[in-house]
């Protein structure tokens, strides 16, 4: 198992009730998985159209995801 | 030098159009974009808005931004400035301020900088209204976007 760290902002955060959390994770597991899995363990992100990073970089699917690693969840942005 | 300056004024100071003036020595442009809160969007009043932003992931991808522009563009300097938390209608969210040799170049960067970074630098707004409130979710289209098979 690894331990990752999850983060949310914005309407993510509202949905999910945190802004960061710690989960365990099976290994190996990419990109593709770990978001698979934590948007399952809160269906109520699903309504809305997402975005995902891994250690502040935007996320493809295909990365390895590791011990440690910084994840994220967001909603397509609005700065400007 | 000729780009240095002192005055003293009575007048109420403008900070563009001092700005402006301390230019490389090689430009002939500055283009500024002064983005501010709008009071109106789609006929729905808006009171005031609050802006959060993932800061070190904002951070990289606007520095990237202007390293993307800086091989893209024939331009000079690119300074960047958005404001994060609570604003009132008409205050300053976002100020791009893009010098080139020539104006052109520099019209060209400020409109890219800022389609750009409302595409791909993390920062979200959520819009205070009379009767509610919404987080503000762009345009998803991201060539990095997961698509799930569900």
């Amino acid at each position: 198992m690894i331990n990752v760290s999850v983060l949310f902002f914005g309407a993510t955060a509202e949905a999910v009730g945190e802004r960061q959390m710690e989960i365990d994770l099976q290994q190996p597991t990419n990109a593709r998985e770990a978001f698979t899995e934590i948007v399952e363990t809160f269906p109520q992100l699903k309504s809305h159209s997402l975005l995902y990073a891994v250690n502040q970089e935007y996320a493809g699917g295909d990365e390895a995801i590791n011990d440690g690693d910084e994840l994220a969840i967001f909603t397509a942005v609005s700065g400007g | 030098m000729k780009t240095s300056f002192f005055e003293l004024t009575t007048e109420s100071l403008n900070v563009g159009a001092i700005a402006r003036r301390v230019v490389p020595a090689g430009c002939g442009a500055t283009v500024t974009l002064d983005g501010y809160v709008r009071q109106f969007t789609k006929g729905r009043e808006t009171l005031y808005l609050v802006y959060e932003a993932y800061e070190p992931m904002a951070l990289r991808e606007m520095e990237k931004l202007i390293e993307q522009a800086h091989v893209q563009f024939e331009i000079s300097n690119v300074g960047i400035v958005h404001r994060l938390g609570k604003l009132k209608i008409g205050e300053t969210s976002i100020v791009i301020s893009v010098s080139a040799p020539h104006r052109r170049a520099a019209f060209e960067t400020c409109e890219w900088l800022i389609k750009e970074l409302k595409r791909t630098v993390p920062i979200w707004k959520k819009e205070f209204y009379a009767d509610g409130e919404v987080w503000v979710e762009g345009d998803a289209s991201r060539d990095s976007q997961i698509t799930f098979n569900d």
